[in-house]
């Protein structure tokens, strides 16, 4: 349609008077003087039209992980316990394993939340007997401790006790159970301790 | 694993707040446990509020349990079952240290009787040419022989109901004959509620006084695990009181010192030996939360 107005060549004003009607026709004829200078897209008229992340809501940018004390340790309310460790440990490393898996599946299908699962480093204990012949110490056997810890994030006090009670009834044989609440000396006993810091921090205070 | 020993590896469990460390050396069929309370999470009492009297009585009671001390025997089909993944991981694994000495000493064996054998040329094994791998295993076997387990099952002592050490692949619970209304009846151990105290406090107070005081225990929660209740007969029902509602709380037993003769008779009892002593509609509602496992 504008080709056809452009060849009868009116003088712009009265084009103006014309396409009144027509807000868009006048935009495009005012503004530009040439044919070619008439583009509003970049390439092609279908540029970007796949885009349709800025139409979703501004998200914060998201922080780097803070590694040590991911989970807050709760206290207890007056319906539920606080944050608890159920520290399984024996001699057998696969029996264990296998209990503290079975807890940590318990949980999951009680619905209640474990926090973390992990491991304490093993403890070795040496047996040393008397020889029958003499007052000299023999090392009769190496007795390796292992220990796994589930760390529950809150446990509803109607459900601790027949969950404790299916604990203790499934136990297998030469394992110790131990339910205690998660402290920060806890957390804290699971890092190695940094000697050369600790020397820096020791000179700084004196 | 099923060794019929009574000296088993330890096996404790620490309650929160509460630590229990079991022993294995001492008693039969008891664990012993040491109860250091930290503050327990006690639910606030309120202030004395004027509070609309119900017409129901209330009582706590406590579900005392002795857990099994020793494993349960197995099914054929799990004796057979086991013997076969014993011999799987048998022929699965690799030669330990000691299995591995034995090798070595045979081979030493054989090359010094083979003739032209010069012993500079062996590697320092002082102590292993004084004791043979063989050596140790005999010494082993010796200890084995001199000791000897006791026995699993006591035919004599399982029959009496008396007795905590009973059935000792089982769990047993706590039975108490009392007086309620003007019958005696077998129930768990209950005492009234009084004002001003928890029900679980309740329910250690009816413990208390049923048995003797050293018999420890450790309740599980705080929360009660059943409830019962029993509606007067019409004759008897007033205004003010309707029935009774029995709150029961678990508890699992600490080391027992051999009890003094109660003042109530008791029971240890299985779970399949309840129906014998407790009415039909107390005995549904106790079986609901006892786990036969």
């Amino acid at each position: 349609m504008n080709h056809m107005f452009r060849k009868r060549c009116f003088p712009r004003a009265v084009y103006v008077h014309m396409l009144l009607n027509d807000a868009t026709q006048t935009e495009l004829i005012l503004s530009g003087c040439a044919p070619g200078n008439e583009r509003r897209y970049k390439g092609t008229p279908t540029h970007g039209i796949g885009r349709w992340k800025y139409l979703l809501p501004k998200q914060a940018p998201k922080k780097k992980k803070d590694r040590n004390q991911t989970k807050q340790i709760l206290s207890a309310t007056d319906t539920a316990h606080g944050t608890l460790n159920v520290k399984v440990s024996g001699y057998d490393m696969t029996v264990v394993e296998h209990y503290s898996q079975y807890i940590h599946n318990l949980c999951n299908r009680l619905g209640i939340d474990v926090a973390e699962s992990y491991a304490l480093p093993t403890k070795s204990t040496e047996v040393m007997l008397v020889q029958d012949q003499g007052n000299k110490t023999y090392v009769d056997a190496v007795l390796k401790t292992h220990q796994r810890v589930v760390q529950l994030s809150s446990l509803n006090a109607s459900l601790c006790p027949v969950f404790v009670d299916v604990l203790l009834k499934n136990q297998p044989e030469g394992v110790q159970l131990s339910v205690k609440e998660h402290t920060e000396a806890d957390f804290q006993a699971r890092f190695k301790a940094r000697p050369e810091l600790e020397g820096l921090l020791a000179q700084i205070s004196q | 694993m099923a060794a019929p020993c009574r000296k088993m590896a330890s096996r404790s469990f620490s309650q929160l707040l509460y630590c229990f460390n079991r022993t294995a050396v001492g008693s039969v069929g008891c664990r012993r446990f040491s109860v250091t309370p930290v503050g327990r999470a006690r639910p606030q009492a309120g202030p004395a509020v004027e509070r609309a009297t119900s017409p129901w009585t209330l009582m706590a009671a406590v579900c005392l349990q002795r857990l099994p001390v020793i494993s349960a025997d197995e099914s054929p089909i799990e004796q057979r079952f086991k013997q076969m993944m014993q011999q799987m991981e048998l022929e699965k694994s690799m030669l330990s240290d000691h299995e591995l000495r034995l090798l070595e000493d045979a081979d030493r064996m054989s090359r010094k009787q083979a003739g032209d054998y010069d012993s500079d040329e062996e590697e320092g094994h002082g102590d292993q040419e004084i004791m043979l791998g063989q050596d140790l295993e005999d010494t082993w076997e010796q200890r084995l022989k001199n000791f000897q387990p006791a026995p699993r099952v006591r035919a004599d002592v399982d029959k009496d109901l008396t007795s905590v050490q009973r059935c000792l692949a089982d769990s047993l619970v706590l039975l108490a004959e009392q007086q309620v209304g003007a019958e005696k009846l077998w129930l768990l151990p209950q005492a009234a509620w009084q004002e001003g105290e928890t029900l679980r406090q309740t329910a250690e107070r009816a413990l208390g006084s049923v048995t003797a005081a050293d018999l420890k225990a450790t309740f599980l929660g705080n929360a009660p695990c059943g409830v019962y209740k029993y509606k007067l007969p019409k004759a008897a029902r007033t205004e003010s009181s309707v029935g009774t509602k029995v709150f029961f709380f678990k508890a699992v037993l600490a080391d027992s010192a051999p009890a003094k003769a109660p003042n109530t008779a008791l029971l240890w009892v299985k779970k399949s030996e309840l129906q014998k002593y407790l009415k039909p509609a107390y005995a549904m509602k106790v079986d609901r939360f006892i786990l036969s496992l």
